[in-house]
């Protein structure tokens, strides 16, 4: 749909990845090649990961870490970093970093990417691989003193975990964590706070008013989600559950995630009248998404539940009675499946499509109005303007993507640059600032917001042509899949957040052998401790509300 | 036009008795009345009109369940806050904790004690009436710096130490502001200040004699008045002490039941002080045709009620920054240059 500049780089033509070239550039690192569904693969040793990512960063352009996924085998440790380029995210490339049982030790990949830093936390706190040379390698999502990694082979599922909790422990206790100066002040903002979207907990250090440091404690909300997953069967069991990740509501773009990744697993097609039913759906939710971003967002500035709340509200909820009708749920979809979607537009469908159009029709004139009321407003640009600032190569450092990384410039979109769907059949642009700011942020969902009507439009007058006796919601899917053993497969999808991928590997069952969720909204958070150090309070709360986060997705 | 007699006197004379504890009587009887209207209008401003205006401004029904137009959740509420369980957090300072919420509260009454509201209705009269209702007022300041401070509690503080700061950065160009009008009627007497802007005129449109509010002789004192006032009550823009997405609820995080009433219901009368400062610096007091003087009173403060109200609905929140950079900046400048302004052009043109 649009034109790239490819990096110049001797190793990542135009036409994929040259896994050749990188082995030769990589040398003595390499221990073996190994061939995943959606990238190659080269399997390095654990004590030269940074030299090899860092080569890989410099010289071969893959300057987006994806996502890391740690498992443990019978006889190894294995962590893989699925490595991307902001440029072009089909030049993709797995590192295979594996390690001995008896000693889990890998190098960590932090010094080269900052976005490994809660990867390999998480990938420690779950599996049990250990990161040498980590800044901070503790527990992310689980409690500090759980024993043992529930994602491991030895994990006893049913011993009691005891969580300690100090019922009359001082809570000013920590004030000494800076205690040097005298002049600073500890502060828990959360888990409990009007303004954290759900359960985070920010440790914040003060300076006055001013921020001092910054650490967002996440894990409030885990679910276990990956092993889940693990538990459940391909065809039926799983597709419920990405309807929890994010419920902004974007559960059909959720569930979009896992079909992309698992139908790329089994190898199933899925009929064009179906990927229209998925593209208008997964537009409505995103359309869905951000207006719960521009409410909350407004609210966090303007401290009420104000006008501009309440209007984001009545417009989201036209869009939900849409996806109502379409799915049956107005959260959790479940519309999906593998191969396709559940069932087709509603009878009668004439109507539906004339609800839809009414909804679409308001659209530019409400979009006006928030324009009016909150874009123009000049006490609004001012708190907004300059504050949460992330530079491009920052947010490139800390895997950013989706309408943050838009905001700062970075012209970043799975539905064009990876496509997927009916997108690249449909006529859209995707939407940047280069602002860097909250603001920059806000105007990326707002006139995102337009694009989504436009492509829902397209979509509608596709569906009504259709011809009637070629309306196919479903390919033909067997009852039980199982993919071939040892097939392996990372596949994302533009969530509303952004990046939302999934890694599948299949052992051979009906079940698969590694789930792991890639959240977009884990990655933009672990930037908020760059994007507000420095700034006042109102600043930070200004930027969370900015990022968008859903503690659904964080914590999965 | 206000009445020179005080209410207490008027009492006093109604009851017919002399000596001084039918004196006391009078004061205290009327003071009551005083203080009972007051409270009626908090009372309906808090629980009801409030929501209801908000909810009319962001497409909302709000309370419409108990009693005609859910009037009677005005009841309903005051039993459910009053038998709430007082919860007092561990180490809290005790004396200042529990006289916070009195202190913000009752100040805000005393000021009324000189406030003429029309129809006889004031209670005491006193030459320096306007200086008093200032200084009376800004005990609130200390009201909820103890409140903040006594809390034991990091956000209580961060609100508490913002209240000072926005108060003392707008109490200023607040008291400035005043002093221009002052500058027209050579007096603090409130009495003296409504008598003299009703009964100068300025000028007559088509037979209609239009008074000279100080509204209309000096908009820009007014604007400048209204702007202050609304960061002395800390609404939006200028409710960064409470700042609920922010700081939790500032001072008053820890406070709850029968104290929280205290703080809520202080906040409401103060805001209502605002609108009767206004009401009688720049609306000719309870001055108006046909309506009695007190009815035009109730209707000129609560305009101002929802004029606050309107701005939490559609303002966004200053940052605390922009909102001491505002105060000191501008609003002082602005204020200063006014007050100069009006005593030059009242000194060459000899008013």
């Amino acid at each position: 749909m649009s034109t790239h500049t490819e990096p110049d780089t001797p190793v990542t033509k135009t036409e994929g990845v040259d896994a050749d070239a990188i082995e030769e550039l990589l040398g003595d690192d390499v221990l073996d090649r190994e061939t995943h569904s959606n990238a190659e693969g080269i399997v390095v040793r654990a004590d030269a990961v940074q030299d090899v990512l860092q080569t890989l960063k410099d010289e071969a352009g893959f300057d987006h870490l994806s996502c890391l996924t740690a498992e443990e085998h019978p006889d190894r440790f294995e962590s893989i970093y699925h490595l991307k380029q902001y440029d072009d995210p089909t030049n993709e490339l797995s590192v295979i970093v594996p390690a001995s049982r008896e000693e889990p030790v890998s190098q960590s990949a932090e010094p080269v990417y900052r976005t490994a830093d809660w990867h390999e936390r998480e990938a420690y706190d779950l599996v049990g691989v250990q990161y040498e040379d980590h800044p901070n390698l503790k527990r992310i999502l689980l409690p500090e003193t759980w024993q043992g990694h529930p994602l491991g082979l030895d994990y006893n599922q049913d011993k009691p975990q005891i969580v300690t909790f100090d019922e009359h422990k001082n809570p000013l206790e920590e004030d000494h964590m800076n205690a040097e100066g005298g002049d600073t002040m500890f502060l828990n903002i959360g888990p409990h706070h009007p303004a954290t979207h759900g359960v985070l907990h920010i440790e914040t250090v003060l300076d006055g008013e001013q921020v001092a440091a910054v650490n967002p404690d996440v894990g409030y909300l885990h679910r276990c989600e990956e092993q889940m997953c693990q538990q459940s069967t391909y065809r039926y069991q799983i597709m419920p559950y990405p309807d929890r990740w994010d419920y902004g509501p974007g559960g059909i773009i959720n569930e979009w995630s896992y079909a992309r990744a698992a139908e790329d697993l089994a190898d199933i097609d899925v009929p064009e009248y179906a990927q229209i039913l998925r593209t208008m759906g997964s537009e409505m939710c995103r359309i869905t998404c951000h207006l719960l971003a521009t409410g909350t967002f407004a609210l966090d500035i303007y401290g009420d539940f104000t006008a501009i709340f309440m209007y984001a509200m009545q417009d989201r909820e036209k869009m939900q009675n849409l996806l109502e009708d379409l799915t049956g749920q107005r959260m959790m979809f479940n519309y999906l499946r593998l191969g396709g979607v559940v069932w087709d537009i509603p009878e009668p469908r004439e109507e539906y499509f004339e609800k839809v159009r009414d909804v679409l029709d308001e659209m530019p004139e409400r979009l006006e109005e928030y324009h009016d009321l909150i874009t123009s407003n000049e006490i609004f640009q001012s708190r907004c303007i300059d504050t949460g600032s992330l530079d491009p190569e920052t947010a490139k450092d800390y895997g950013v993507t989706g309408p943050v990384a838009r905001g700062s410039g970075i012209d970043y979109d799975l539905r064009r640059d990876d496509p997927y769907g009916y997108y690249d059949q449909l006529d859209w642009d995707v939407v940047t600032e280069d602002g860097c700011d909250n603001y920059s942020r806000l105007l990326v969902r707002l006139r995102e917001v337009e694009e989504s009507a436009r492509i829902i439009e397209q979509c509608i007058d596709l569906l009504e042509d259709w011809p009637e006796d070629e309306r196919n919601i479903q390919s033909n899917v067997p009852r039980t899949l199982k993919p071939e053993a040892g097939k392996e497969t990372y596949k994302a999808v533009e969530g509303a957040k952004g990046e939302l991928g999934i890694y599948i590997r299949s052992d051979g069952t009906e079940k698969p052998g590694r789930f792991k969720i890639r959240s977009p909204c884990y990655n933009n958070l672990s930037a908020l401790e760059e994007m507000s150090t420095g700034e006042y309070v109102p600043d930070l709360i200004a930027t969370l509300g900015s990022l968008d986060v859903i503690l659904g997705e964080v914590d999965r | 036009m206000a009445t020179s007699t005080p209410l207490p006197d008027t009492i006093y004379r109604l009851i017919g008795i002399d000596g001084f504890a039918a004196e006391l009587l009078s004061m205290f009887l009327a003071a009551f009345l005083i203080g009972n209207i007051m409270l009626t209008m908090t009372a309906v401003a808090g629980p009801w009109a409030k929501r209801k205006i908000t909810a009319a401004f962001t497409d909302r029904i709000a309370v419409n369940r108990v009693g005609p137009f859910g009037l009677l959740i005005i009841v309903a509420d005051a039993v459910r806050l009053l038998s709430k369980e007082l919860i007092i957090p561990e180490n809290v300072d005790r004396p200042a904790f529990d006289l916070a919420p009195i202190v913000l509260a009752s100040s805000a009454l005393l000021a009324f004690a000189v406030i003429p509201m029309g129809s006889g209705i004031q209670l005491a009269d006193p030459e320096t009436g306007l200086v008093f209702v200032f200084a009376v007022a800004s005990i609130a300041s200390v009201g909820l710096l103890m409140g903040g401070y006594a809390s034991n509690n990091k956000f209580s503080l961060l609100g508490g130490l913002r209240a000072v700061a926005q108060n003392l950065a707008y109490e200023i160009p607040l008291v400035i502001t005043a002093a221009s009008v002052v500058l027209f009627t050579g007096s603090l007497q409130l009495s003296e200040i409504v008598a003299i802007q009703q009964n100068t005129t300025l000028a007559v449109v088509a037979g209609i004699r239009i008074p000279a509010w100080f509204a209309f002789v000096n908009p820009f004192a007014f604007v400048l008045f209204v702007v202050a006032n609304l960061a002395e009550i800390g609404r939006n823009p200028f409710d960064t002490p409470e700042a609920p997405t922010e700081i939790v609820a500032g001072y008053q995080t820890e406070y709850s039941s029968v104290y929280f009433v205290l703080f809520y219901l202080g906040e409401f009368i103060h805001i209502f002080l605002g609108g009767a400062i206004i009401a009688t610096l720049f609306l000719g007091g309870p001055a108006g045709p046909v309506l009695p003087g007190f009815v035009w009173f109730v209707i000129k403060i609560w305009a101002v009620f929802l004029f606050t109200q309107w701005a939490r609905s559609a303002i966004p929140r200053v940052r605390i920054d922009q909102l001491i950079e505002i105060g000191w900046k501008g609003m002082l400048v602005l204020s200063f240059a006014n007050l100069v302004l009006t005593a030059v052009i009242l000194g060459v043109t000899g008013l």
